[in-house]
């Protein structure tokens, strides 16, 4: 299985890592909850849950680093029954990324601490600088819109496969 | 500062051509104590080699050989040697030209000897 | 509590991936406690067909106040060719939950502030408004320009017991940006409301480009 990524610099890393540290999922995502990049999950809509939880972990833990020690803490790491999860913090010239990863016994948290450094540092060294971005949807998008959302509130009726405002099958 | 590990450790690293010492616990790769010459990573390779010897114990449980008693790795340009106990690994890495019987003989008195 | 600055001012930008031509928006409901932002993500939940929705994660304390946040993904589709996904979160209403409301507002895309209409929640709606403004702020988040719409709910309460929207556009509508009546329990508005707050979310992305044109558009009904 292939990671799949919102921008292309992040892809060769985290693929790197996936497959070194022998991670059941991982996700790369802003502190905000957008996922960068994800490896393990088959739908979208699981994606973007996995990824609003990882965040809320991350940014508590750091609140809570700063009220008991004064800085945040960076890296977290939590024992489940059959799983466990760490998640840590890469800074890069594009802001912040978060890491949010979860393996079971075919791996371990020193090898995917180990892999993390490596992560971050790939990382680091692949962002590109910040870019404005141009317009990307049509003047007309409101059509679009309205359509989709008649839809979801059952106003219309599914669009056929193809027709706008038809999902597109899960990422 | 001293820990219950560290007199284990300057054990195996008192043997000639021994570059480090690391305990590492076997089911996350993480170190307990280290003991390694400047420029060795050992967190990296304490991970590592906990990993190796967990497949390895895993394989030879699976063969029906029972435990892993010594584990050596031979590398270009020295060793990699690791004993197990407890959920505990000690892994030693070595110059090519260091005498393996003695560190074998080491390790596996220091494993007896841990707390 | 102390109050601890985010060190990289951020300006909301959605998500556009343009390789897998992919649209995320993050949009937060904001607004003092009980005033109906979870109610506006549980009838939205429950009128999206599955396969349309992800799991509502709901972070709740035993009586069902909103603990950390509520969260619900939506896939809206193809818009102008970008497979187009909503990220709807809540916020606690509470005051005293204000360390975790300004987590959930970091990247915020466009913000529903979800005003409580009844007479005697006035001055909880003027603070409220006046945190979010701080937290944007904080956020290094431009409050006049930030995507934005009010929606008053429990305007289906009986008369004497709520402001018009005439008076809650006086009192929290400084901006003059869309502006909904609800009743969320029942539905009115919450539809009107998310077509509000997405257009002017993703009209940040089109070609026309310019900032909505400040409006008050009272849809739903009193």
């Amino acid at each position: 299985m292939r990671a799949r990524v919102a921008e292309a610099w992040v892809e060769a890393p985290l693929q790197r890592f996936v497959d070194d540290a022998r991670v059941q999922f991982a996700l790369l995502l802003h502190p905000s909850g957008q996922v960068l990049g994800q490896f393990g999950f088959t739908r979208a809509v699981d994606v973007m849950a996995a990824c609003a939880l990882g965040a809320a972990i991350h940014a508590s833990a750091g609140e809570l680093g700063k009220e008991l020690d004064g800085h945040p803490f960076r890296e977290l790491y939590h024992a489940g029954r059959d799983r466990q999860v760490f998640i840590a913090e890469a800074p890069t010239a594009r802001g912040a990324l978060v890491l949010l990863t979860a393996f079971d016994a075919e791996s371990s948290l020193g090898l995917v601490q180990v892999y993390f450094r490596e992560l971050r540092d790939a990382l680091r060294d692949a962002a590109p600088p910040p870019v404005e971005s141009g317009p990307a949807l049509d003047v007309n998008f409101e059509q679009d819109l309205n359509r989709s959302l008649a839809v979801l509130f059952g106003r219309a009726q599914s669009p056929a496969p193809g027709d706008a405002g038809a999902p597109r099958p899960p990422a | 500062m001293s820990t219950p590990y560290t007199d284990v450790l300057s054990a195996v690293t008192r043997q000639r051509g021994v570059l480090g010492c690391i305990l590492v616990s076997e089911a996350d790769g993480i170190i307990v104590e280290a003991n390694v010459q400047v420029g060795i990573e050992a967190g990296v390779a304490g991970a590592l080699v906990a990993s190796l010897y967990r497949r390895a114990r895993l394989g030879t449980d699976a063969a029906g050989l029972a435990t892993v008693g010594f584990l050596q790795l031979e590398a270009e340009q020295g060793h990699v040697c690791a004993v197990g106990r407890d959920g505990l690994v000690l892994a030693t890495l070595a110059e090519p030209k260091a005498h393996i019987g003695l560190i074998r003989s080491a390790m596996l008195h220091a494993m007896e000897a841990l707390p | 509590m102390r109050a601890h600055r985010v060190p990289q001012p951020e300006q909301p930008v959605p998500l556009v991936n343009y390789a897998t031509r992919e649209i995320t928006c993050k949009i937060v409901y904001y607004g003092p406690g009980r005033s109906g932002k979870t109610t506006n993500l549980h009838y939205i939940y429950g009128q999206v067909p599955n396969e349309r929705k992800g799991t509502m994660v709901s972070l709740a304390t035993q009586t069902d106040r909103t603990l950390f946040f509520d969260f619900l993904p939506l896939d809206l589709g193809s818009i102008s060719g970008f497979n187009t996904r909503f990220q709807l979160y809540t916020v606690p209403g509470q005051v005293y939950y204000h360390s975790t409301r300004k987590l959930v507002l970091q990247g915020a895309d466009g913000v529903v502030f979800v005003a409580d209409s009844q007479v005697r929640q006035l001055d909880e709606n003027i603070e409220s408004m006046q945190d979010l403004h701080s937290n944007l702020a904080e956020h290094g988040m431009d409050v006049r320009t930030v995507p934005l719409v009010l929606q008053y709910n429990k305007q289906d309460l009986p008369p004497d017991l709520v402001l018009g929207t005439a008076a809650l556009d006086h009192a929290l509508n400084f901006r003059g940006v869309p502006a909904f009546a609800a009743g969320a329990l029942h539905g009115t508005g919450v539809f009107e409301t998310l077509r509000g707050i997405s257009e002017l979310v993703l009209r940040r992305l089109s070609t026309a480009g310019s900032p909505a044109t400040p409006s008050t558009a009272h849809a739903g009904s009193r």
